[in-house]
């Protein structure tokens, strides 16, 4: 079964490859990240995330699961020195950055609650998969039809932060300046929720973020810096047979 | 050198029970110190005799010596002392403490020139986020393909 539709924001690919998990599952995962999308979007004056920025809810009117993505954001701006933050001055509160892993990963387990065993779900570019192995490209910072590297990839999830296509787009929280150190940093953890936030906050870092991410338990790291040099984990899951 | 000076305490330390055990021996060799000294089989001229039970260590053959483990505030710490004759030829740590201010945290990141390549592959990580990016991307391409 696959399915595409644009969510969020994104186009998000779903490929289920177990018999029996219907339209009705994949049903239920767009509508979970569609919710996720009214509710938490920086650009939707009604979001939970909006009224509470403009002072119409406290934070403890805040449901449960944004209450969870605001702790998650808090935990890599201390952890990042402020690099990630979410709370820029002059702009409003943008958690987009830990909501998108968050909430695909949240979308995964609906899958595999459902039954399904051997799926890609990839959601712009980051990437949650189970039953693999599954060959994942990482797409080259410079040639949007070549790939840097190849993994592989049993169980688990994949993000990639890069400055293609939206440009200057991450912010460095600690000088509030676009964060132009590195052109792509790839993260794979067990959940989209580690990878995605992680390889986010290390891109607002820099070249010390590929260090900083490096450090992090379970967290393997490929990234290109600049000056187009490639720094990764020795452990980083790069396949080791071309197809 | 805050960290450097403890690690030599406990080193010194675990050397104690070593320096306690080399009186013990005496001059001459013993055979019921096997339980602390293991030597370490050297195809020497004078233990390669057919005579077997060849675990007597002579005076100018490697002992390897463990020091007693020590448990301290950031985990244990253990040594490994190796003779050669009487000298000490080398010391490691069997046991230290796995406590981030003493083990290096961040792994040695492996240095590769960036390389553009075409693959067969299942999915693609990188952002595609706006939809005429996302025509023209790997990814769109796969799930046309697979669609």
């Amino acid at each position: 079964m696959r399915r595409v539709e644009h969510v969020m924001g994104f186009p998000v690919s779903l490929r289920v490859d177990d018999e029996g998990i219907g339209d009705e599952v994949a049903d239920a995962l767009f509508a979970w990240l569609r919710e996720v999308d009214a509710r938490f979007s920086p650009f939707r004056p009604d979001s939970e995330v909006c009224r509470y920025d403009r002072g119409e809810l406290r934070l403890r009117d805040l449901s449960a699961d944004l209450t969870e993505v605001l702790d998650l954001c808090e935990q890599y701006r201390v952890a990042t020195g402020g690099a990630f933050d979410v709370r820029l001055p002059g702009r409003p509160l943008d958690p987009c950055a830990v909501v998108k892993g968050w909430s695909v990963q949240r979308a995964a387990e609906l899958l595999t609650a459902a039954g399904a065993r051997r799926f890609i779900l990839n959601a712009g570019g980051d990437v949650v998969v189970a039953g693999g192995p599954w060959r994942v490209g990482v797409r080259h910072p410079e040639y949007a039809d070549q790939l840097c590297t190849v993994l592989e990839l049993t169980d688990g999830a994949v993000a990639t932060s890069a400055r293609y296509e939206r440009g200057d787009h991450i912010v460095d929280g600690r000088t509030g300046t676009p964060a132009t150190g590195l052109l792509s940093v790839s993260v794979v953890a067990a959940s989209l929720t580690e990878a995605d936030a992680t390889a986010t906050a290390a891109f607002a870092m820099g070249p010390e973020g590929v260090d900083w991410a490096a450090a992090r338990p379970g967290c393997e790291v490929f990234a290109v810096d600049a000056e187009r040099r490639v720094r990764r984990t020795p452990g980083f899951p790069a396949a080791t047979v071309a197809a | 050198m805050k960290r450097v000076i403890p690690v030599l305490v406990l080193s010194v330390a675990g050397l104690i029970p070593v320096w306690r055990y080399e009186p013990s021996i005496g001059t001459t060799t013993s055979t019921t110190t096997t339980t602390e000294a293991v030597s370490t089989p050297t195809p020497t001229a004078t233990s390669s005799s057919s005579s077997g039970s060849s675990s007597t260590p002579s005076a100018s053959s490697k002992k390897v010596v463990q020091g007693t483990a020590i448990n301290t505030s950031k985990g244990t710490v253990q040594v490994q002392v190796t003779f050669e004759g009487d000298k000490i030829s080398s010391v490691s740590m069997l046991q230290q403490p796995d406590h981030p201010q003493t083990t290096a945290a961040v792994p040695v990141l492996i240095e590769e020139t960036l390389k553009a390549q075409s693959s067969k592959i299942d999915t693609v990580s990188g952002a595609t986020i706006t939809s005429d990016a996302y025509v023209q991307s790997l990814q769109a391409a796969i799930d046309a393909k697979g669609a």
